[in-house]
């Protein structure tokens, strides 16, 4: 059981000795802390000697404090009184660095700091949209190699990537295609009913489904599901020097990494956007044939003739766009991640976050374009 | 008992004395067995290096030591507590009296130098924080590194102070025991020497009982009292550098005369 610490200080033929006893340790110092501090400020002769002889137990904590009162006024010179073990060593150990200690490292203005963070922000934007855009090109180069020479592509990576992010991304975008379907023809029904023409939640369906939301979830789902995880597996092979390995071996990690995932994608994209509308118009139709009275025969020829195969190209053209869009983004935030966990997880948030927005981007361009051409 | 003529594993002194105590510890995985009935006894106070050949579970020793990795038989005993049969407290009281230093400096990379030294100061003290950021403070500057690197983020630093950052934060309690896991591996020879002396001086200033590991022939000379050599699943040899180099066989032999052997001590 340690030995509460205990100081005094006595006057000794006329000047002030500090006289420690018990066991001072980083366990023990705590309450006498309080104590200590007021000492170093108060006025009158302080004690520039101190008697060890009672002293049990002492660290490096115990030392410093102790030293802090003495040093307070001596610079730093004091004497030992007593034999002790260990006390000698550890006042002289830590009064060689006792002055650095504590000292708040330049505290900044609020001012500066939040001018630096604008500062750093817009930098930062302009600095990741011109490197965005010089990815895009170095992968469309390397893109065009690739299929100027089939031989070059890694087939094996782009099947994996393929039946990873798309042939397993299969049911939970259809579910969710089903579901968006029938909300589409549950609202169609109730608003278009109180202008007596329920009829065209068809239309409704129809439209809403193969134009934008058959490619618009897919996106979004991939863009969640794939490029977090595109950004994880490369940025964790930074981290191991995997990619420097493959510069120094002579691979182009573009090649190797970017080009099979972009590759996967414009492949899996559009099939998975395929089978988002499949899903959708299942799901419209489930509601409007079971609420509506509406015959499958009615619903098909309408979709036939009042919606048609325009509609269905219009969704499916977004496709490549937005598989291209999203596996770039993921690859690029990976390569991007730096030797450390923080910025593997901000590279993860980054990829996702800006995967989504240029999906929202794009789809506003193929609105305005669509719109243009009359589609 | 001084190191110098403690020449067997296994010691017959008063177990106040000793800082570590292995006895029949056995490591398996699987089918593949490490360690078979390994005794070891490490006095306090002394310095003792640990060698090995790759694969002799130099590592694993260690994680058994400091209650990572549950040996497969055997017990572990470190200043009078049975590391895996004690309970929590026993545990507890051991997590404060020991300081473990990991190959990468494993320093938690979202927080600063200083607040990795400070984490254990503010797990198992009830100082004021005032105290424990100078007490942190002090630790730095005492493993070697200027006060400014206090604020930055371990992966600012380079190899040789994320090391030094390592050591600090393995000292904030003042340990009585420091595990030293390959602590001059990838520094260059200058930056490891000092290392070295460093160790000395901290051993020297604190009393403290190190644990090392290493494959660094210029620590086993500087810096260690003993060292012990694994092999066959056994301590093969124990004792001063120079005892355990005269009497080596087999891999170890191989290991001192070899030409970094040779260069390193002469």
């Amino acid at each position: 059981m340690p030995e509460q610490a205990q100081f005094e200080i006595e006057m000794r033929a006329g000047a002030p000795v500090l006289v420690v006893s018990g066991d001072w340790t980083i366990h023990t110092i705590g309450e006498l802390d309080d104590l200590l501090r007021p000492l170093r400020q108060q006025d009158g002769p302080k004690p520039s000697k101190v008697d060890v002889t009672k002293l049990g137990d002492l660290d490096t904590a115990g030392a410093y404090v102790i030293e802090r009162i003495l040093d307070a006024n001596q610079g730093g010179r004091f004497e030992i009184e007593g034999e002790h073990r260990a006390a000698a060593r550890l006042l002289v150990e830590v009064t060689k660095h006792a002055k650095e200690c504590g000292k708040p490292v330049k505290p900044e203005g609020v001012v500066t700091m939040l001018l630096e963070r604008i500062g750093r922000g817009l930098v930062n934007v302009y600095n990741e949209t011109l490197e965005t855009l010089s990815f895009l090109g170095e992968t469309v180069f390397a893109l065009g190699r690739a299929i100027a020479n089939p031989k070059r592509v890694r087939w094996l990576p782009t099947f994996a990537v393929a039946e990873s992010a798309g042939l397993n991304a299969v049911p939970i975008v259809m579910t969710l295609s089903f579901f968006i379907g029938a909300v589409i023809a549950f609202m169609g029904k109730t608003i278009l009913s109180g202008f007596g023409a329920t009829i065209f939640t068809v239309e409704l369906v129809g439209f809403a489904v193969l134009r934008e939301f058959g490619v618009l979830l897919t996106a979004i789902i991939l863009a969640g599901r794939s490029d977090s995880s595109f950004t994880a597996q490369i940025g964790s092979m930074k981290m191991t020097q995997e990619i420097d390995a493959m510069r120094i071996l002579g691979l182009d990690p573009i090649e190797m990494l970017v080009v099979p995932r972009v590759l996967a994608l414009l492949v899996m994209f559009p099939i998975l956007t395929f089978l988002a509308m499949v899903a959708g118009i299942a799901g419209g139709g489930l509601v409007i044939l079971t609420l509506m009275d509406i015959s499958p025969t009615l619903f098909l020829s309408r979709i036939q003739q009042n919606v048609g195969a325009t509609q269905f190209w219009a969704g499916m053209a977004k496709a490549p766009a937005f598989a291209f869009v999203i596996a770039i983004i993921g690859c690029r935030q990976g390569l991007n991640v730096e030797n450390d966990v923080i910025s593997l997880g901000q590279n993860t948030t980054a990829s996702v976050v800006q995967a989504l927005f240029m999906v929202i981007i794009l789809e506003a361009v193929f609105a305005l374009l669509y719109m243009e051409l009359g589609i | 008992m001084s190191p110098s003529e403690a020449l067997t594993p296994t010691l017959d002194i008063d177990e106040d004395l000793l800082a570590i105590r292995l006895r029949g510890v056995a490591n398996r995985f699987g089918p593949v067995t490490i360690h078979e009935n390994l005794d070891l006894d490490v006095l306090r106070g002394e310095t003792i290096g640990i060698v090995g050949g790759s694969g002799t579970g130099k590592s694993v020793l260690l994680r058994a030591i400091i209650g990572l990795r549950r040996p497969t038989e055997g017990s572990v005993t470190v200043l009078g507590h049975d590391v895996w049969e004690d309970g929590p407290n026993g545990r507890k009281a051991l997590d404060a009296r020991w300081g473990v230093m990991f190959q990468d400096g494993a320093l938690f990379s979202n927080l600063t130098v200083r607040e990795n030294v400070l984490v254990p100061l503010r797990e198992h003290t009830q100082l004021p924080e005032k105290l424990i950021t100078e007490i942190a403070d002090l630790k730095i500057l005492m493993a070697g590194l200027p006060i400014d690197t206090a604020m930055k983020l371990p992966a600012e630093l380079s190899g040789g102070m994320r090391k030094r950052a390592a050591l600090a934060r393995a000292l904030a309690l003042d340990p009585d025991i420091l595990f030293l896991d390959e602590p001059t591996a990838g520094l260059d020879p200058i930056t490891a020497g000092r290392f070295d002396e460093l160790v000395n001086e901290l051993k020297e200033t604190l009393g403290l009982t190190i644990y090392l590991i290493t494959h660094d022939l210029d620590t086993l000379r500087d810096a260690c009292d003993r060292v012990a050599a694994l092999a066959g699943g056994k301590v093969a040899a124990i004792g001063p550098l120079d005892y355990v180099r005269e009497g080596a066989t087999g891999w170890l032999a191989d290991y001192f005369s070899g030409p970094r052997g040779r260069a390193a001590l002469g």
